[in-house]
């Protein structure tokens, strides 16, 4: 359930925004990120279906390695 | 920030480090990139690394998931919980219903979720029935189940808050005198939302090296590099080492929807007792949506067991640095992922559940205090 995963915006509706990580699609609330401007194309980091913060997607790349590492079984740095 | 995990540990094994250093993370995602990616195995022998209270679920008051079950059991309401909570048992003979889980199965209408989109959702397609969100969590759980409250939910939708901040946990431990770590990894999502700042109280007022860790090695790495040699030089300050997501002063509108919908309580901790001012409760203008007001409680003062851990389960001590998971003495033996006997066995930021799946099968005699 911690579990935070870095997505790409590929639609924005209001609050609402469709993004997309590996080819999966979910619906993510942007209500929390009304401070910044945010945009179809960007990288935010998601917990629970919410983003909670902007990264740049050289940031999501390596956060989504560490990803298939993890499911991937044991490795060593 | 740009050095290779490799070249992070080569710069900690140059360091002229003191005889033992036991470093304490809070978070179960810190747990588990430090486990899967082995980073024990390959740390200097006298760098410790103690999983510490990282894990909402494990926290959660043993009385709250006993009351969720309950109102699945005899009210008409749908009863949704994020997943991990489910298989959580309570306190009750073995013959009787003893998890969300084992409720469902008899016909309670209860679902897992994911999101509080998916509460809202539930709650917006069935009008004619309450819907109770029974949500655990930490700050960056509790922070956007805020924002549900504060963008407006279905009239049916009640929230029972079980939400605690992660930093008091960490300020009890201290006061104790008997903390146990001499170096601390602070949470990264947690900071993300809260600030980084929430951590300068364990600098300022314990001298104790800080760094804020994102979950990849290498920020994993840089974070302990970056405490380890705060203690070789005698020097303190909090460290950013996750600044690509933690930035000062966290999240400004998630801080802005805690304050609007939730006070700041004094709240039980499961297996450790109550944490003054550690905890989230629904304001009182938003009564109509606080499931502790809106259903009569199930709480029986008198039950057996009633909040305890389960006998012989070593969870509270788990959660507080004070033993391994496989110190405990049902770890792998009476307690596995499969039947587990405690919630740090349940959970995927149990510290029990993360050690079993990293593949940790021997068990050890204590030598921790
Ligand atoms: S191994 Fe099981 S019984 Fe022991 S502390 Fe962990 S969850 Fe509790």
């Amino acid at each position: 359930m911690c579990l935070a995963i870095p997505m790409k915006i590929i639609a924005i509706d209001g609050f609402n925004a469709r993004c997309e990580a590996k080819g999966v699609e979910r619906d993510v609330s942007l209500f929390i990120m009304q401070h910044e401007a945010v945009e179809i194309g960007d990288f935010v980091m998601v917990h629970v279906g919410y983003a909670i913060q902007k990264m740049t997607p050289q940031e999501a790349r390596s956060t989504w390695e560490l990803f298939d590492q993890m499911l991937g079984g044991v490795d060593t740095p | 920030m740009s050095l290779t995990a490799r070249q992070w540990l080569e710069h900690i094994r140059a360091l002229d480090l003191p005889e033992k250093v036991r470093i304490m993370n809070v978070c179960g995602g810190h747990e588990r990139a430090i486990t899967t990616a082995g980073l024990r195995g390959v740390l200097p022998a006298n760098i410790e690394l103690i999983p510490g209270p990282g894990c909402p679920v494990c926290v959660c008051p043993e009385e709250d998931i006993y009351q969720a079950m309950q109102l699945a059991l005899h009210e008409d309401i749908i009863l949704v919980a994020f997943g991990d909570m489910l298989r959580v048992p309570v306190n009750l003979p073995k013959r009787a219903i003893r998890s969300l889980e084992q409720a469902r199965a008899t016909g309670a209408d209860i679902r897992p979720i994911a999101s509080p989109m998916e509460a809202m959702r539930i709650a917006h397609d069935n009008p004619e029935r309450p819907v109770v969100f029974f949500a655990a969590g930490f700050e960056t759980t509790t922070a956007p189940v805020a924002a549900m409250l504060a963008e407006g939910v279905p009239d049916n939708l009640s929230v029972l808050l079980s939400g605690r901040l992660t930093w008091p946990a960490v300020a009890m431990l201290l006061a104790s005198e008997d903390a146990g770590f001499q170096a601390l990894i602070a949470p990264g999502h947690v900071s993300a939302v809260m600030g980084p700042e929430e951590w300068e109280f364990v600098v300022r007022d314990y001298h104790i090296p800080t760094a804020v860790a994102g979950f990849t090695p290498q920020s994993l790495l840089a974070a302990l590099y970056s405490t380890l040699r705060q203690a070789c030089e005698g020097r303190r300050f909090l460290d950013n080492c996750y600044p690509e997501v933690v930035h000062a002063g966290g999240n400004r509108t998630a801080q802005r929807c805690l304050a609007e919908t939730l006070d700041v309580v004094d709240a039980n901790w499961r297996g450790v007792g109550v944490i003054p001012a550690s905890g989230f409760a629904l304001k009182p203008h938003l009564a109509a949506h606080n499931t502790r007001e809106l259903f009569p409680s199930y709480e029986d003062p008198a039950r057996k067991h009633r909040g305890e851990m389960p006998a012989g389960c070593g969870c509270s001590r788990v959660v507080l640095g004070k033993i391994y998971p496989n110190e405990c003495k049902l770890y792998g033996l009476a307690c596995t992922p499969r039947s587990p006997v405690g919630p740090c066995m349940v959970s995927d930021e149990g510290a029990c559940r993360i050690w079993w799946a990293g593949g940790v099968r021997e068990r050890k005699t204590s030598e921790v205090a």
